[in-house]
C-alpha cells in the first residue's frame, strides 16, 4: 500500500513538473515581444556611441600623459545632457554646431586682433614720413584714435551700423539685431540705418553680436586713421578728436549700413536687379575709400603745410623722418591685412568660407604686384628707387584687393595689385601738383583712389567661383564682374563709388566746415613752424635729438626723386 | 594758444553729453529717453560753443578767407552726382543706361571735388602771396 502511495506521488510529481514546463513553453514566445516593446534593440548609430565610448581611454589611462596626442579629445569630452541614458544622438548634433559657432567665433575674434594692430603699422608709416617736430603729435592722433573711435561706436555707431543685420549664420544668428530703419522711394525699400545696439545693451548683450562688434570695431578705427596721414603736421588736435569722433559715430556707420548692414547699396541686386547689389568684401569702399575721401575733404579745408608749395604753384618735397618706421609700418600693416580680408567671411567652418585660403593668396599677391608697379614706376621714371612710394605701392596693392579679395582669382589679384600700384602714383602727382592739395603720407590716394579703383574691380574681375552658401546679398549664385559676363554687377559698384564721391564727401566736408568755424581745424603759424609736439603735446617726440631749424623753402631732397 | 585746459574741458563736456543724447535715443521710446536727449543735446550745443569762445585765441593760421560760395557749390555739385546716379536707376531698366548715368553722376562729382572746391580753397592760398 505504502509503494502505490509512493508510485502515484512520483507520478503526480512528474505529470505536475511536465504541466509547469508545457505551460512555461506555450508562455515563452509571448513573453519575448514584450521584452522587446520595453527596450527596442539599439540602432547602428546609437551602437557606434556605446562602441566610441567604450574604446575611449580611461582616466587611468590619460593620466600617463599623452605625448602623442592620440588619446586627448574623444567622445568623452562631448558634453552628456542626461547622465542616465548617456551620450545620444541629440548630444552629438548639439556639440557639432557649437563647435561650428565655436571655430567661427575664434576665427573672427583672432582675425580682428590683428587688424587692431594694425593701428601699430598705420603709427608708424605716418609719423615715419613726417618731420621729427611733429612724432609724438602724428603717433598720438593714432594713439588716440582707436579710443575716441572705440567710444563712438560703442555709443551708436555700431547700432547705426549693424542693428539691423539678423540673420547672419556663421555667428549664430544675430537675430537680436533687428531692426533697420527704412524708407520707400521709387517703390521700393531702402534701409537706411540700424536701430539696435546701442551700448550694447538690452537684447543685444549676447555673445555673437560681441564678436561682431569687435571685428566691424577695429575696421571702423582702420578708417578714422587714414585721416590722420593726410591731415598730419598743421591738424589741431582738438578739431581732430572731434572729427574723429563724429566720423566713428556717423560717418562711416552710415555708409558701412548701407554696404554691409543690409541697407539699401547691398540690396540693389534684390531690388534693382543689379548684380548681386554693391559688393564689397572687405572694405576697399566701405573703410578705406571712406577714409581717403574723407582725409580729402580735411585736407581741402586744412590747406598745406607751410612750405610745401611756392608762389608759381610748384611743390617741395617733405621728407620724413625715419625709413625704418615707414618700412617696418607698411609690414605690420601687410601682416594685419590677413585678419582684414580672410577675416571677412566672419568664419572658417560652412557657407563656403573655406574660400579663405584663396582670399589670404590673393592679398599677398596684391600687396606683391602693389609694390613691382609702384617701385618699377618710380625707379623707370626718376631713375631712383623710392621707399615712401615703394611702401604706398605695397599698401595700394592691399587697398586695392579688399574689396574683391573673395570674389576673384590670383591672376585677378594680381592685375589690380599692379595697376593699384601704378595708379597710387600718378593719384599722388595729380592730387599735388594739379589740386595742390597737400597729403604728407599718400594717404588719399593709397585709400581713396585705390579704394574706389578696388570696388571698380569687383564688378570688372569677380570670376563667379565664389559661394557663400550659394547667394550673396539675397541673390542666388556667385558674384560675377562684366568679365565673365554680369555687365549689371559694375553697375552696382559704380552706384556704390557715386555714394562715396557724392554723399561720404559731402558729408564728410559739410561736418569738417562746421568743425572749422566752431573750432578751427588749424594750428596757428607759430606752432606750425616750431612744431606740434611741444605746442600740443608738450614734450618733443625725440627729445634728445637737437632740431636744426627749417631751411627757407623745406627743400630737404632733390627735386626731380620727388613723387610730385 | 596751441593746446589748452579748456579745450580739454570743452572736449570732456562734449563726451559726456555725447554719451548722455545717446542714452537719449536708446531709451527714447519712455519720458526719461527724452530728457536726456534734450539734455545731451544742450551739453553738446553748450561745448561747441565753448569751443568757439576759445578758438580766437589760437592765433593766425597759415590760412586766407576762402569764398564760401564756391565751396558750397563744389559741394553742391558732388552731392548732385549722387541724385543723378540714384534716379538713374528709376529712369532706365536697362544696364547700359544705368551704366552711363552712373558715370554722368561720377563725372559732376568729380568735377565738384577735383575742379571746384580746389578752386575755391585755392583762390588766396597764403603759398600765392
Amino acid at each position: 500500500m505504502k509503494s502505490m502511495t509512493r508510485i502515484c506521488l512520483f507520478i503526480c510529481l512528474v505529470a505536475l513538473g511536465l504541466a509547469i514546463g508545457v505551460a512555461a513553453y506555450a508562455q515563452a514566445p509571448a513573453a519575448a515581444p514584450a521584452a522587446a516593446a520595453a527596450a527596442p534593440p539599439p540602432s547602428a548609430a546609437t551602437a557606434e556611441l556605446a562602441a566610441a565610448a567604450a574604446k575611449a581611454p580611461a582616466t587611468t589611462d590619460l593620466a600617463k600623459g599623452d605625448p602623442g596626442g592620440t588619446t586627448t579629445g574623444t567622445v568623452n569630452d562631448v558634453p552628456v545632457s542626461d547622465s542616465k541614458t548617456g551620450l545620444t544622438l541629440g548630444d552629438t548634433a548639439n556639440q557639432v554646431g557649437q563647435n561650428k559657432i565655436a571655430i567661427n567665433f575664434v576665427w573672427t575674434l583672432v582675425t580682428g586682433y590683428l587688424v587692431m594692430f594694425m593701428q601699430a603699422g598705420f603709427a608708424m608709416v605716418e609719423s615715419g614720413l613726417t618731420r621729427v617736430k611733429n612724432a609724438n603729435h602724428t603717433y598720438m592722433m593714432n594713439f588716440f584714435v582707436y579710443t575716441v573711435g572705440l567710444f563712438s561706436y560703442w555709443l551708436i555707431g555700431f547700432a547705426i551700423q549693424q542693428g539691423g543685420s539678423a540673420g547672419n549664420g556663421n555667428l549664430g544668428g544675430l537675430n537680436s539685431l533687428s531692426v533697420e530703419h527704412t524708407t520707400t522711394l521709387f517703390g521700393k525699400t531702402w534701409g537706411l540705418f540700424g536701430g539696435t545696439g546701442f551700448f550694447l545693451s538690452g537684447h543685444t548683450y549676447d555673445v555673437g553680436v560681441m564678436v561682431l562688434f569687435l571685428f566691424e570695431m577695429v575696421f571702423m578705427d582702420t578708417a578714422l586713421t587714414i585721416v590722420t596721414g593726410a591731415c598730419a603736421e598743421r591738424w589741431k588736435f582738438l578739431a581732430f578728436a572731434m572729427s574723429s569722433s563724429i566720423m566713428g559715430a556717423l560717418t562711416y556707420p552710415l555708409y558701412a549700413n548701407w554696404a554691409w548692414g543690409g541697407g539699401w547699396l547691398s540690396q540693389l541686386g534684390a531690388n534693382n536687379q543689379l548684380g548681386h547689389g554693391y559688393c564689397d568684401f572687405a572694405g576697399s569702399g566701405v573703410v578705406h575709400a571712406v577714409g581717403g575721401i574723407t582725409a580729402l575733404a580735411v585736407s581741402l579745408i586744412v590747406g598745406p603745410r607751410i612750405g610745401k608749395f611756392n608762389r608759381d604753384g610748384s611743390s617741395n618735397p617733405i621728407i620724413g623722418h625715419d625709413v625704418s618706421a615707414v618700412l617696418i609700418g607698411c609690414f605690420i600693416l601687410a601682416f594685419g591685412w590677413f585678419g582684414f580680408n580672410p577675416g571677412s567671411t566672419l568664419g572658417a567652418s560652412a557657407a563656403g568660407n573655406l574660400r579663405i585660403g584663396t582670399i589670404a593668396v590673393d592679398t599677398m599677391l596684391a600687396g606683391c604686384t602693389g609694390t613691382f608697379g609702384a617701385l618699377l614706376y618710380m625707379w623707370i621714371k626718376n631713375g631712383k628707387v623710392d621707399y615712401s612710394m615703394s611702401g604706398n605701392g605695397l599698401l595700394a596693392g592691399l587697398v586695392a584687393i579688399t574689396a574683391p579679395s573673395g570674389f576673384v582669382s590670383t591672376v585677378g589679384a594680381c592685375i589690380i595689385g599692379l595697376i593699384a600700384g601704378v595708379l597710387v602714383c600718378l593719384s599722388c602727382s595729380f592730387i599735388e601738383n594739379v589740386m595742390k592739395v597737400d597729403d604728407p603720407v599718400g594717404a588719399i590716394s593709397v585709400h581713396g583712389t585705390c579704394g574706389l579703383w578696388g570696388v571698380l574691380s569687383v564688378g570688372l574681375l569677380a570670376d563667379g567661383t565664389s559661394n557663400y552658401g550659394g547667394a550673396w546679398n539675397g541673390v542666388n549664385g556667385s558674384v560675377t564682374g562684366l568679365f565673365y559676363g554680369d555687365a549689371s554687377q559694375l553697375a552696382a559698384q559704380l552706384v556704390g563709388i557715386s555714394t562715396l564721391i557724392g554723399f561720404v564727401f559731402t558729408f564728410s566736408f559739410v561736418v569738417n566746415l562746421v568743425i572749422e568755424f566752431f573750432v578751427g581745424q588749424r594750428v596757428s603759424v607759430e606752432t606750425e613752424i616750431a612744431g606740434l609736439d611741444l605746442p600740443e603735446m608738450g614734450q618733443l617726440g625725440y627729445p634728445e635729438f637737437v632740431l636744426k631749424p627749417e631751411p627757407d623753402v623745406m627743400l630737404h631732397a632733390e627735386k626731380e626723386y620727388a613723387v610730385a | 594758444m596751441a593746446a589748452n585746459r579748456s579745450q580739454g574741458s570743452y572736449y570732456t563736456l562734449f563726451l559726456a553729453a555725447a554719451t548722455v543724447l545717446c542714452a537719449g535715443i536708446f531709451f527714447w521710446s519712455g519720458g526719461m529717453g527724452k530728457l536726456l536727449f534734450v539734455v545731451g543735446a544742450a551739453g553738446i550745443a553748450g561745448s561747441v560753443f565753448g569751443m568757439l569762445s576759445i578758438k580766437s585765441l589760437e592765433g593766425k593760421t597759415a590760412l586766407k578767407p576762402s569764398p564760401l560760395v564756391m565751396k558750397l557749390i563744389g559741394a553742391g555739385a558732388s552731392a548732385l552726382g549722387w541724385v543723378i546716379t540714384l534716379f538713374g536707376m528709376h529712369l532706365t531698366p536697362s544696364v547700359s543706361g544705368r551704366i552711363l548715368l552712373a558715370l554722368v553722376g561720377i563725372g559732376v562729382s568729380l568735377f565738384g571735388i577735383i575742379v571746384v572746391l580746389p578752386a575755391a580753397f585755392n583762390k588766396n592760398a597764403v603759398w600765392k602771396s
